[in-house]
């Protein structure tokens, strides 16, 4: 029976539609909730940790956010190993194109390679698709600041604000909300916080449970982009009196 | 007894080619045009091996268009200089390499700065605001050095080409049959009106 | 359903079905509608376009009309994803064709090739087909022929005079079987695919995307404004006619237009 290998290839249903992409995005509606919104100055991608423990050593493994290359990052929702091979791929894409242009690629042809990927494997190869959604933060010369999202079926758009993973439609809602055009990045790091806290289970948030990266502009035109350590998160969750109260967990 | 010159501007390129195309000592064309457009604003002019040379070229000028056709954008002159090079040292380590020189002058999509890139057969890159390749190195540069400034006018520039296709002509044993110009400005790529016809004696 | 001919993939069914492609034209008939109409020496592309979303950046929206080469336009309708990896085979083959063959493609020649491609999707082995029906429309090198070609999942391809893909592309095709002219002017195709469109996209001019070719050109996308200006025109002509059918119709036209189409079906069967 080799035919049992091709059929699991994903397939037309009789209406047309392709339900392991579908289930795919089932899947990724039980990750963690990824949030990216577009400030004028730069951009801020925040994601909820599944994976708590004291034990965890917190700034070296990120679980959720990742650098892409010298001009992108992004935040992910859905399975993390595959993920990881996404990322690896979309890494190895960046520095190709550096190598050839000398040039950093332009962040919807980094975007687009990796839904290139991801469409194949909803049409060839007797596989299975991608279990992830991606939201990419980056920049280029010719549009500046960018925000893309895209998921497993291989589609890709640019978003001012938009979230992927649980309680996707009550993010997306806050977002529409709250969102104001011409916003700096503080205030968006701001309205994060704030969306991340409505969203996710416990009201008062730690610094364990989130994982924050910033893309901005130095004073002097430099594109940084930044994953943040746990103690600038808990200074940010102070900030908007978010934080947990860590004497009343003592006590 | 090729002929590439190119010189930048204050908002320009200048690209020019010798119009003859030679087997030996023999003339076999005098209207040749050395240069092939790779997008709106990136004009490539080359010498070397017959045959190489077009070859060569066409196959950059595919590659370029299949880029702004696939991502609805231009490549900047900076990263088709690049991806040339990358080309021609892959070619160069490969059984048969090019023989091709090259010239490449554009002014950038998005800063409208305009620039210059010089390439040989041994992949060497040079990012330059005037050269020669071939025996107008020899006779063009000196003239160059003494009279270009970064922001010179089209004007001034194509005077400033005129010195050296006039030295080159008092210079050279053979004639080049007057030479293909063209100007890359932030608008595009236009041709250059150039009068071949003056006869420089020499001393 | 279980006998498993629907499962694996380009199997004949015992019946004669591909089932996997007649699911692929599924998905086509899932996507949003794209029209092509050809004039005299014009040919238009009109699509239907989702609005835009609060939240959506507007400058990075992935259109469904796109370029195949300078002088070949393409537009589909299904699978958004499909369609990239589909466009980007044509276009890597126009450019191709042009280094090997010093000519650009002609309009025929790239829709044997896109067709080929879907072809070969419905009989290799482990994939599955492209779920995208495209429209490539545009001028050969230095003719004055407009071209409207149609490809299907299938791999079928077939030339028009004006045609609709997508969702209610039925209603559609025959709204423009009733109003298609030979020899259109610029303004009367470009106000049909719009016409055309509207049967289907209630929302008007800012849910409409129109691309024009030329002889010799490359692709002109029309302004929002301008599509405003034809849609405002159409309702216009719409009202007019609706009050004069309300005043000036005689009662015995409209039966006896009935009348013999009730005549008409029984013969049919």
């Amino acid at each position: 029976m080799s035919r049992r290998y091709d059929s699991r290839t994903t397939i037309f249903s009789p209406e047309g539609r392709l339900y392991q992409v579908e289930y795919a995005l089932e899947a990724i509606s039980h990750a963690g909730t990824a949030i990216g919104i577009l400030a004028k100055d730069g951009i801020v991608l925040a994601a909820e940790r599944k994976v708590t423990s004291k034990l965890l050593e917190q700034d070296t493994s990120a679980e959720k956010l990742y650098i892409l290359n010298d001009n992108m990052i992004c935040a992910v929702a859905g399975m993390t190993a595959d993920a990881n091979i996404l990322i690896n791929h979309a890494r190895s894409v960046a520095q190709q194109y550096l190598l050839t242009y000398n040039e950093d690629i332009p962040c919807e042809q980094l975007v687009r390679r990796l839904c290139d990927l991801k469409q194949g494997y909803t049409q060839r190869g007797g596989l299975r698709p991608f279990g992830v959604s991606f939201i990419y933060a980056g920049w280029d010369p010719q549009r500046q600041f960018q925000l893309y999202l895209s998921n497993p079926s291989g589609n890709y758009g640019g978003w001012k604000a938009t979230s992927a993973g649980a309680n996707n439609a009550s993010a997306q809602s806050l977002l529409k909300q709250d969102y104001k055009e011409d916003c700096t990045l503080k205030e968006a790091c701001g309205m994060a916080v704030k969306v991340l806290s409505k969203t996710m289970d416990s009201t008062k948030l730690s610094s364990e449970k989130l994982e924050f990266a910033t893309v901005g502009q130095t004073k002097d035109g430099k594109i940084y982009h930044k994953l943040w350590s746990a103690d600038e998160i808990t200074a940010l969750l102070k900030e908007h009196d978010l934080a947990k109260d860590e004497n009343a967990e003592e006590k | 007894m090729e002929v590439l010159l190119g010189i930048t501007g204050k908002d320009f390129t200048l690209i020019a080619a010798s119009k003859a195309a030679m087997r030996g000592a023999t003339i076999l064309k005098a209207s040749d045009d050395k240069t092939r457009q790779l997008n709106k604003h990136t004009l490539m002019a080359f010498s070397g091996e017959a045959g190489d040379t077009v070859q060569f070229a066409e196959y950059i000028q595919a590659n370029a268009q299949l880029y702004s056709m696939r991502n609805e954008t231009d490549l900047s002159p900076s990263a088709l200089a690049n991806f040339v090079r990358g080309e021609l040292a892959h070619s160069l380590r490969s059984r048969k390499p090019y023989n091709v020189n090259l010239l490449l002058g554009g002014v950038d999509p998005i800063t409208h700065k305009p620039s210059l890139y010089w390439l040989d057969y041994l992949a060497a890159l040079a990012p330059l605001p005037y050269a020669a390749h071939g025996y107008a190195q020899y006779y063009c540069l000196s003239i160059l050095d003494k009279h270009h400034h970064p922001d010179i006018t089209l004007g001034q520039g194509i005077k400033l080409l005129t010195l050296c296709t006039d030295e080159l002509k008092r210079r050279l044993p053979v004639d080049f049959k007057g030479m293909t110009v063209k100007a890359v400005t932030k608008d595009g790529i236009v041709d250059i009106e150039f009068d071949d016809d003056k006869v420089v004696k020499s001393a | 359903m279980a006998s498993g001919y629907d499962r694996a993939l380009s199997v004949f069914s015992p019946d004669g079905h591909v089932f996997q492609v007649e699911y692929a034209g599924e998905a086509v008939k899932r996507g949003t509608c794209a029209v092509g109409v050809k004039g005299k020496d014009v040919v238009v592309l009109g699509c239907e376009k989702r609005s835009a979303m609060k939240l959506q950046d507007t400058r990075i929206t992935p259109s469904k009309i796109g370029l195949v080469d300078t002088h070949v336009c393409l537009a589909f309708a299904g699978l958004n994803a499909d369609a990239r990896i589909l466009v980007d085979k044509a276009r890597l083959e126009a450019q191709s064709h042009r280094l090997n063959l010093e000519d650009p493609v002609t309009i025929d020649y790239i829709t044997k090739y896109v067709a080929g491609v879907q072809q070969r999707y419905t009989q290799s082995g482990g994939v599955r087909p492209f779920g995208i029906s495209t429209l490539i429309v545009g001028f050969d090198n230095g003719s004055k022929i407009p071209r409207l070609y149609q490809t299907e999942p299938s791999g079928i391809y077939s030339a028009w005079k004006a045609n609709a893909i997508g969702r209610s592309s039925k209603t559609v095709r025959e709204f423009l079987e009733r109003n298609y002219k030979e020899d259109m002017d610029r303004e009367a195709t470009i106000r049909l695919a719009i016409k055309s469109l509207l049967e289907v996209v209630q929302t008007g001019a800012k849910n409409i995307e129109i691309a024009i070719m030329a002889p010799g050109k490359t692709i002109e996308m029309l302004p929002v404004e301008d599509i405003e200006g034809f849609v405002k025109n159409i309702e216009q002509e719409k009202q007019e006619e609706a009050a004069k059918k309300k005043t000036g119709r005689t009662p015995g036209q409209g039966s006896a237009a009935i009348l013999t189409r009730t005549q008409d079906e029984p013969g049919d069967q």
